[in-house]
This record gives structure tokens, sequence and C-alpha cells, in this order.
């Protein structure tokens, strides 16, 4: 149509509508067409359904606004159960607990440079045994436990520490002692229906060494059993839990009928037999030959106190014996220490080292 | 032959790239620019819509596909407690909810440079974004954040109750310490000014002016500072006495008669006070020892702005809390405590923003940090903001939907405002504030 030869005066309505019209159709066409093409080009290539959602999922994450509920429509408190695994030490441990035992696994506590001194202490005393000794002010505490590497599993260690006491079952335990003195396998202080006493020839090195640990704190310590953990009390010559019989008790079973308590008087003298002594003690035990042991060298009072534990005291028995006889002479030795301490000082050098001569 | 228009790949990014090209002709020769075409001034660069390539379309067409909507639960999540770690989750809350901090973590720009990256604590941070943008409605427990805090801040470590504020100086510095990766260029060239996302959010500049009053000569320091702690009515510290009205309507707080509004308090802050006598200072230009007037202004404004209520008081006589009600707004202006309004605060007035004043100094409050009880127990809760109006309440594992009349009406212990505007610094600022630093 051209319009330039027309005049729009000279048209009828129609005509004019239809020209209208078109200029009407010609724009929206302008204005839809731009629209049109990005809609197809969106459906071509692929991304037009992209916006779209999923109602159901969507209304998982609604936000939930009613009393008693959380915002994820949770009630309070149920988290109790949570639980997260401690960096340090690996255990798994609940969640709402997990501060107080980060301090303490961290060495951070009230408590933890007291245990750590004693760590320290029973480590040397045992070299590379393992000691999972406690505190009892901690034995209500069950997060806390020694050990940032290992797993917490109960090791052959804590069966030794426990060993004259617990595990009616070992075998170890079948084998009753001969006594010479009947009683002491009868009086069972700690209410133990097995025979009680250690058969000796069936201890390792290690077993061995944890009792001469035991023995060495017993001049330090307190040491009576405690009725519940099966434990020594490491508590201080003076404990007031744990009365001097009970104390005297432990020793005897230990070292026999003659070992002395020390006094409380002369724990002053006590304190003398340092830890650099019973060290030079436990080195010299690291020896794994054995060598005859005339058991009179120990002194006459020991060989009886040799008797009292109840090994086989004929000199003229198999070497494992006599190595084992020299242990316990050993531990004669240490326990008349203790007895030499209490009269006044004797040095306790003397005799030592002439047990070692006949040893070495 | 369908007839159909077809879109060829090629072809196009053959367009495209021509495209460019003219377009770069068209910018220089031309100041006119198109109007579909939209180049910043002085670029030459087209920003052409995204359009989806095959494997994005994969990645996106997922069937049970969601838009977060702001009725969403995501971005919230509970914390266990535990043990005492209450006030360690409502600071972890309140920077989880910093947009900005937010947009820095949960765009990944942390790189750690750490030698053991177990140990870094901007790496746990983002961790903890993940775990608490996740949509996961169970609490997270927060463990390994408490271990190394306690590693890195040896003040903190202990099973016991502590306060919050100085937890969050104490984890912002350790944050600081770790970001080494993450210095944005310029800066890396002066020691001094720290370009990490801490330092770039939170830090903000103490400027202390002393004035000899004998020569007038003034002595200006200006020291770093993450947040503003503010002395309370109350206190065994005097107080500013309550003005009247007008000026405490300055940032819409509403005017009670007999409370004290944040304003009042940094009023107080930021007001001349004469050192007596006993506080004789030497004064650099007139060599002699003279009383002297000192205030303190903001210099620099942080992007967030974080208000510390002194509400424990350890003094000589006693120890106690402070419970007064502090009245806080929604939103803040920081102008008249800037160091550049000084000279109408000299005068006894305090300037009042004008509405067509400048916006940059102007705060949003997104998080406030609440302690209930005693000074020696009590339990810290945290009120955020997510979904840009919709406010939260954190109580450890428990979040529950709350209003902002609860919000305002709340005690308030740690205030935590975000810049409203955020706008780029022209490298003349930049110098300015390295020099002054």
């Amino acid at each position: 149509m051209k319009m330039e030869e027309m005049s729009l005066s000279g048209l009828d309505n129609s005509k004019l509508e239809a020209i209208a019209q078109e200029i009407y159709a010609d724009l929206v066409e302008d204005s839809c067409l731009g629209f049109c093409f990005e809609v197809h080009r969106a459906v071509k290539c692929g991304y037009f359904f992209l916006d779209d959602t999923d109602p159901d999922s969507m209304k998982d994450f609604e936000i939930v606004d009613q009393p008693g509920l959380d915002i994820f429509g949770q009630v309070f408190n149920q988290w109790k159960s949570k639980e997260c695994v401690c960096p340090n030490c690996s255990r798994s441990i609940a969640a709402s607990r997990f501060a107080p035992h980060l301090e303490k696994c961290l060495g951070m506590g009230r408590n933890s440079s007291r245990i750590a001194n004693r760590r320290i202490a029973n480590s040397n005393n045992m070299n590379k045994s393992e000691s999972d000794q406690e505190d009892n002010d901690d034995i209500n505490d069950n997060d806390w436990s020694y050990g940032s590497e290992k797993k917490a599993k109960k090791r052959k260690s804590d069966k030794l520490w426990y060993l004259p006491f617990q595990n009616p079952n070992s075998p170890r335990r079948s084998k009753s002692l001969k006594h010479k003195n009947g009683e002491l396998s009868n009086s069972d202080p700690f209410k133990y229906n097995n025979s009680t006493g250690i058969s000796y020839e069936t201890l390792g090195p290690e077993e061995l060494r944890s009792l001469l640990t035991t023995l060495i704190f017993l001049f330090q310590q307190c040491g009576v059993i405690s009725e519940h953990t099966k434990k020594m009390c490491t508590r201080s010559l003076r404990c007031p839990q744990h009365t001097d019989e009970q104390r005297r008790t432990v020793r005897i079973y230990f070292l026999g009928p003659s070992a002395v308590l020390p006094e409380v008087e002369s724990s002053l003298d006590n304190d003398s037999f340092d830890m650099t002594d019973s060290q030079a003690l436990i080195s010299r035990l690291q020896w794994d030959g054995s060598s005859d042991l005339s058991p009179s060298d120990s002194g006459s009072s020991k060989t009886s106190e040799n008797q009292g534990w109840g090994l086989g005291t004929n000199s003229s028995e198999s070497r494992k014996t006599k190595k084992k006889k020299s242990h316990l002479s050993l531990v004669g030795t240490a326990s008349s220490l203790g007895s030499n301490k209490k009269k006044k000082p004797k040095p306790p050098a003397p005799p030592t080292p002439s047990i070692y001569d006949d040893i070495n | 032959m369908c007839k159909d228009y077809v879109y060829d790949k090629d072809i196009e990014q053959i367009a495209k790239e021509e495209q460019g090209e003219a377009l770069k002709l068209q910018a220089s020769t031309s100041t006119e620019v198109s109007h579909q075409q939209c180049s910043g001034p002085g670029l030459g660069e087209k920003y052409p819509t995204w359009e989806t390539t095959k494997p994005e379309l994969e990645l996106l067409g997922h069937p049970r596909r969601r838009r977060i909507a702001s009725s969403f639960t995501i971005g919230l999540r509970g914390l266990i407690n535990l043990g005492n770690t209450c006030f360690m989750n409502c600071i972890v809350q309140a920077l989880t909810h910093t947009p900005i901090l937010r947009d820095f973590f949960l765009s990944d720009r942390h790189s750690c440079e750490m030698p053991s990256p177990e140990l870094c604590l901007v790496c746990e941070m983002s961790s903890l974004f993940r775990e608490l943008y996740s949509g996961n409605p169970s609490p997270h427990v927060p463990y390994k954040l408490l271990h190394l805090v306690w590693i890195h801040a040896r003040h903190l470590a202990g099973y016991r109750q502590q306060d919050a504020h100085e937890f969050l100086i104490a984890a912002l510095d350790v944050l600081h310490r770790h970001c080494k990766g993450d210095d944005v260029g310029k800066a890396a060239n002066n020691p001094n000014h720290c370009n990490c996302i801490i330092d770039q959010i939170f830090t903000g500049g103490l400027h202390t002016d002393v004035t000899c009053q004998a020569c007038h000569g003034v002595s200006t320091t200006i020291d770093p500072c993450w947040d503003i702690s503010l002395d309370l009515p109350g206190s065994c510290t005097s107080f500013w006495p309550m003005s009247p009205g007008r000026e405490s309507s300055v940032n819409g707080e509403s005017h009670i008669p007999g409370i004290t509004t944040l304003t009042d308090c940094l009023r107080r802050f930021t007001r001349p006070e004469h050192l007596g006598s006993s506080a004789k200072i030497k004064c650099g230009s007139c060599q002699s020892y003279q009383e002297s007037t000192k205030q303190l202004t903001m210099n620099k404004l942080p992007v967030v702005a974080c208000f510390h209520f002194k509400r424990f008081e350890h003094s000589a006589k006693q120890r106690r809390k402070i419970t007064t009600y502090i009245s806080f707004p929604l939103e803040l202006d920081m102008t008249p405590f800037m160091a550049s309004s000084k000279e109408s605060r000299m005068n006894g007035q305090l300037q009042l923003p004008t509405s067509s004043g400048n916006d940059e100094n102007k705060y949003s409050l997104f998080a406030v940090v609440n302690h209930q009880g005693t000074l020696e127990s009590g339990h810290y809760t945290s009120f955020i903001r997510h979904h840009k109006d919709q406010w939260f309440k954190c109580d450890d594992a428990v979040i529950t939907k709350a209003s902002i009349k609860d919000v305002l009406d709340s005690e308030g212990y740690l205030l935590f405002y975000h810049k409203q505007v955020l706008e780029h610094e022209s490298e003349k600022v930049k110098e300015m504030n390295t020099q002054a630093y």
C-alpha cells in the first residue's frame, strides 16, 4: 500500500481501520518479537525450564514458627546423645561433656598437673611399661584417661597392676603358695576368696617390675587397697582415709611378716629415700642373666623373709627359681632398707652393693 | 527445512568476539554508548547475559530443584553446648551471619598458607560456614573449633564460664593471624596495614586528641580497634547526664525519659574529657606538664561495628553485673561520632544527620548477644538477622523465630552493626590510611 499516494480523508472507515490494524500489528510485533526470540532461544538451548523448582521439596525447608518447636519443627532438648571424637586422644566423647574432657586431655585441668607428676614418677620406675594409675580423686571422673596416642582399651598392664588383687580366675592364682607361715595364705585382709599371694615362678620381668613399683610405693604412699577399685591408695603415708593398721597389713602382704610400716615421724627419713635410689635399684634389675645367689648373703633375716614369700628356699633349686629369688632378695633388701630407716639412719647403700657383688 | 530459527554455538561465539571488538572501537571514538550494550565508562568490554553451557545444564537440571526463599531455614542451624560454651556459640552465630564475612567464606576465598591446615582457624571457619548453611536441621557440634581456639589462645583454654566479648576479640585475633594467604594484593607491601578479611571488615580507627590546656596544641593518635567498649550509667565511672529529648532521638530510638540509649553511650564515649591535675601530660609543643583534655572519635569506620556494653564491673569495691536496660536502634548513623564532626561537638551540639546526608556512615543491626544471670554464672543467647528482615533467637541448639520487638527489648551486651553501603576505597584514601597506622 502506498501511503503517500493516498490522502486519509478520502478513505472510508473500513480502510482506515485496516490501516490502523496493520500499524497496531506492526507495533505489537516489534515489541513482542524480541521476547519471542528470547523464549525460542531459551527453549532451543535448553535453559527455559531452569527456573522451575520442585514445590514438594521446597516445603522441607520452610521455617516453622510454633511454640515448643524450633524452626525445623523439632522438639527442644533432644540432643543429649550427640557425640564427637576428641582430636587429642581420638576417643568418642558425649558432646555436652567435651569441654571438660578436653581440658583434662590437654593437661589443663585442676588435677592434671598432679596426675602428670605421678605419671612421670611411674614411667621412671617402669620405663616403657604403660601405667594407667589413677588418682583416687579421679575415680568418679569417667572422662579422664591417660594416653594421648593410645586407644582406650584395657591393657595388659592394667591387669598387671591388679595382679595380686583381682582376677580370681587367673591361672597364676590357682597355684597356691607354700607358706611356711601358713596364716598368711588364710588371712585375706582384702576379702578375696581364692588363694592370696603370688606365684613367682610364672611372673615375667614386666610383672616383676610392676611389683617392684608397688613396693617402691609402699615407702612413700599409703598403699591401702581400695575395696571399690582394687587399687592402691596413692595418697601420702598420713592419708586420712586409711588407718595405719590397714597400711601395715598391705606391707605385710607384700613384704612378709617382718615388714614394718614406715613410721610417720620418720617419714622425713623416708623422703630421703629418694627416687634416685629406687631408680638405681630398678636399673640394676634390668639384667637378664641369672646367677647364683646365696641366700646367706642377704642376711639371715632376709632369708626368713624369703621363706615368708613362699618361694622355694632351697638353693639347690633351678636357676629359674634362683633368678626369682634374687629379685626377691632385692625386694627383701628394699624392705630391710625400710626397716632400717625406721630405726635411724643407717645408710641404705652398704647392703645393696653386697648383693650386687654376687650378682655381677 | 522446518523454517525454524537455529542457534549455532560457533557462529555465536564468533559474533560475540566481533561485537566486542566493535564496541572497543566505538568506546574509543564516541562517548555515546548504545543502550543495549552496557559498558562502563572507560571500559570497552561488553557484559553479555549469562547463558548456560551444556555441562552446566546437566548440573542445574536436577528434578528436585529448590530456590532459596525468604521462608527457608537454610543458613540457620543450632550449635551444641560442649559444656559452658554458650559464649562461643553466640559469637559463632554472630560471625556466620555477618553478611560480608558470609560472602567471603561461601565463595571459598580463603587459601590456606599455614604449615598444617588442620590447625588453621580460618579453614575451620570455612568449614563452619559450610556446615551452618547446609540446611541440616540437626545441630552442629563445634568441637574442632573449641580445640583450635584453646590451642591458639591459651588464655581462654579451660572448662569454665567465659566472657563472650573476650572470646570475640581472641577469635578475631587468631583469624587475623591465620589469614596470611588471603592478602588482597596491594597492601602486601605495607606490613603495618594488614589487608586480611578480618581487618577489612572489623578494624576501625580510633582517633584520640589530647589538647594541651596551656597552648592548645593538639596531639593526635589513631589506634586500630575491633570494637567499642561503652561504659554504662550506674557503673562506678560517672556517666554523662541525660540530655533533654531532642538529641536522643537522633537515631530514631524511641526516647523515653529515663532510658539510656546507645546514642547516649556513644556521646559519652566521644565527649571531651578533662584529665585532672593528677594526670598532667607533657605537651610536645610547649614542653611543659599541663592539664589536658582528651577526646575520642572515630577516624575510620569499620564495615562491621561491634559495640560492647561494659556490664561486668570488677572494681575494687565490688564485682557485679549492671543490668540497666539500654535502648538501641535498628539503624544507626555514626556521623556525629566521627572525627570530622568534632567542630560541632565543641559547640555542645550534636550534629543531627541530615536526611539527604551521605549514607556511608549508616549502619544496620544484624546480631545481638545477650547475657542472662549473674557475674558468676549465667547463660548467653543471641538474636541474629537472616533473610534481610527476619530475626531468630539462637539458644545453643535451639533456634526459634523472634520478633523485632523481642530483639530491641532485650538487655543487650554485644551489638553488631553492618554498614549499609559498601563503597570502593579510592587509592588516595587507602594511602592515607596506611600512613595513619
